[in-house]
């Protein structure tokens, strides 16, 4: 991601934000509430388009095609947006699916999976986060943490070669967060690549492998998780983990 | 289109007013009465005005009315064609009238009737003093909302030789051999009508939501 | 002879208005469905100006009586050079009208739905065409199958004016009928218990749309709650 900016109604949320995720590593973005955390997340699949700077997946710009000037169409989008898996704070379940219809879909009518191989692999994701049982269950008898691990699954299903956690356990009760945390910890011991946005600080601490401070729109720190936590280089960084301490 | 035409069209357009006032006029009441018999769970009668409620709103309006205008007759009612349009569209109205006032009937919080029967009030004194007063703003949009759609229903009665705002158009142009300036004038009388309803209907539903706060 | 053998015999007429009534009343319903669904991507994917347009035109059709708007067709449209059968004319009539009204109950019910699901499908790399068809449709179908339902009652309503346009369908059967032979009551009886089997089933089927709702959490009683 390089020199993205973002602004909404003339009030600029990202300024010129650049970083760089290696393939394997997890990377927790932290910073106050309304730093731009989730507009970075949400312009890394375009989901809201930069003003500029371009971001790159494995070395091809998305949104914008080769020229760097024409829009990627629908369907061109779609395919890219395909190879990068995202969590929401909502979980944003489909709620006329059940469980591993949720997880089957998008691997079936996105990437044209056989039923049967949707939904072996499906089945295995959701036994792996650990709700094999609720298999058959419409969303709205899920608990939030049960939700978002529907979530995960579904996300892994498409085989990404990212996936985004958009303060994954921001809307669930303090017991459930636990729940979610051990899955997404696993996620990262398996070497998935992984963007998170989140406010658990212990969280980021044991599993990044790299910590992204940033306030008002602005990237203000990198740094290993120890260095961030133990020495933060600026008086924002102190500010704000004195919050958490 | 001339004067004459233009005359003639209004007179059309007056037809279908007054018919569909009068019929509002009889089914609001008659749709509240319905209503409130199927509430009483009385056996019977009960399951006849499911019944009715059901075949009025499965009735075709054209057909309804050619069956009462051609049929009472046979029982020994005879009736003139403008009492069998007013009946038609009283009854078919009123079916759908009594589901608007039901729901608000239904609705209605029972804690203000229990406080009404503390109060030592009649079910009568209960019914009008405190409900009516209150289903009656609740069940206004959704009672304005069906005279929309009598008024869309009513060109059925032309069927029986009435000369409403529809069927006029044709009068017009078997003599003026242009029958599209007065379909297009009635339609815009009609949008007229009708987008002064839906109006209405927004207002009363802001006055009935400020009534549920 | 008895009045009932008289219709027994002429069984044909009516049976054959009520097939025109059932042709004229599933095509219809289909294609309005199928065509409101195209008008509401429009609306809320087109272009602003593009979409506020066709927001008017379904605004404007929906003040219109169905039998006004079947007339300009049939009778209006030939002034201009535009000249249809009645068949035509009432497919047409019946298509574009309640495509209107279910436009706007299809637009309406999507306000009502989390922007976040829709998200969470382009995140999956749904298309908007996919997205619409297969998690935003299924959806508001669900949620709005009391109103479709009666729309679609509605539809089938409307058919029995177009046999003032001289459509063949089952109200100008037992019409006929009951002219030929004055039997107006056995006639229409059974015009009307035709219909009223037929709203039947449209019923029967909104109620089985109503249980697979339900058993989603996407009930009528469970979004009433919710608001």
């Amino acid at each position: 991601m390089r020199n993205v900016s973002k602004s909404f109604a003339g009030i600029e949320v990202l300024r010129e934000v650049c970083l760089n995720v290696a393939h394997g590593q997890t990377v927790s973005v932290l910073g106050p509430s309304g730093s731009g955390k989730s507009t970075l997340l949400r312009c890394i699949n375009w989901l809201e388009e930069p003003d500029s700077g371009e971001i790159l997946i494995a070395g091809v710009r998305i949104g914008v095609r080769a020229d760097g000037k024409t829009h990627m169409p629908d369907r061109e989008l779609a395919r890219m947006r395909a190879r990068i898996g995202m969590v929401f704070q909502s979980f944003n379940l489909w709620p006329h699916l059940s469980v591993i219809e949720n997880v089957t879909e998008a691997p079936i009518h996105v990437l044209g999976m056989a039923e049967d191989e949707a939904i072996g692999r499906a089945e295995k994701l959701l036994e792996k986060v650990g709700i094999g049982e609720k298999r058959d269950a419409y969303p709205y008898v899920l608990s939030g943490g049960q939700k978002q691990r529907v979530g995960i699954a579904r996300a892994l299903a498409m085989n990404p070669e990212v996936i985004l956690f958009d303060e994954p356990t921001s809307a669930l009760d303090p017991e459930l967060v636990g729940e979610v945390l051990a899955a997404m910890r696993a996620l990262a011991e398996e070497g998935m690549t992984m963007v998170v946005v989140t406010h658990e600080m212990a969280f980021a601490r044991e599993v990044s492998d790299e910590i992204v401070f940033i306030d008002q729109g602005c990237v203000v720190e990198r740094q290993a998780p120890e260095a961030f936590f133990d020495r933060p280089q600026t008086a924002r960084a102190r500010q704000f983990l004195s919050r958490y301490t | 289109m001339d004067q004459a035409a233009l005359h003639t069209l209004l007179l059309g357009a007056w037809t279908t007013a007054w018919i569909s006032a009068v019929a509002v006029a009889g089914g609001v009441p008659l749709g509240l009465a319905l209503a409130l018999l199927r509430e009483a769970r009385i056996p019977v009668v009960g399951h006849i005005i499911v019944l009715y409620v059901s075949l009025g709103r499965a009735t075709p309006l054209v057909t309804l009315v050619l069956f009462i205008f051609v049929g009472a007759p046979l029982l020994g009612i005879p009736l003139d064609r403008y009492t069998a349009a007013i009946v038609t569209l009283l009854l078919n109205t009123a079916a759908f009238n009594a589901e608007v006032w039901r729901a608000a009937i239904r609705s209605f919080p029972h804690e203000q009737v229990e406080a009404a029967r503390a109060a030592g009030m009649t079910r009568v004194l209960i019914f009008r003093r405190i409900m009516l007063p209150q289903i009656w703003i609740t069940s206004l949009p959704g009672l304005v909302n069906e005279m929309t759609f009598l008024i869309k229903a009513s060109p059925a009665i032309g069927v029986i030789g009435i000369v409403d705002l529809t069927r006029v158009t044709n009068r017009i142009s078997a003599i003026t051999y242009e029958p599209l300036p007065p379909i297009l004038v009635a339609a815009a009388l009609y949008m007229v009508a009708i987008g002064t309803l839906v109006r209405l209907q927004r207002l009363l539903d802001a006055r009935a939501q400020r009534l549920a706060m | 002879m008895n009045k009932w053998e008289i219709l027994w015999n002429h069984r044909e007429m009516i049976l054959g208005g009520f097939k025109s009534t059932l042709v004229l009343f599933g095509v219809s319903a289909i294609a309005a469905f199928l065509l409101s669904s195209l008008i509401v991507l429009a609306i809320r994917t087109g272009r602003a100006p593009f979409g506020r347009v066709v927001r008017g035109v379904v605004d404007g059709m929906r003040m219109l009586p169905f039998l006004i708007y079947a007339y300009l067709l049939y009778y209006g449209l030939p002034s201009l050079g535009i000249r249809f059968d009645a068949w035509t004319a009432g497919f047409i009539a019946l298509i574009t009208y309640h495509a209107a009204y279910f436009a706007e109950i299809l637009r309406g019910t999507w306000a009502t739905l989390s922007t976040g699901q829709a998200e969470a499908a382009r995140a999956h790399g749904f298309t908007t065409f996919m997205m619409y068809r297969r998690i935003i449709l299924p959806q508001l179908v669900l949620r709005a199958a009391p109103v479709l339902g009666n729309q679609v009652i509605i539809c089938l309503k409307d058919t029995a004016f177009l046999s003032i346009i001289t459509v063949r369908e089952l109200t100008a059967a037992a019409s006929a009928v009951q002219s030929q032979y004055f039997i107006p009551f056995e006639a229409f009886i059974v015009a009307i218990g035709l219909y009223w089997l037929t709203s039947m089933l449209i019923e029967a089927l909104v109620a089985r749309l109503g249980f697979a709702a339900e058993r989603k959490g996407l009930g009528y009683k469970l979004a009433a709650v919710r608001r």
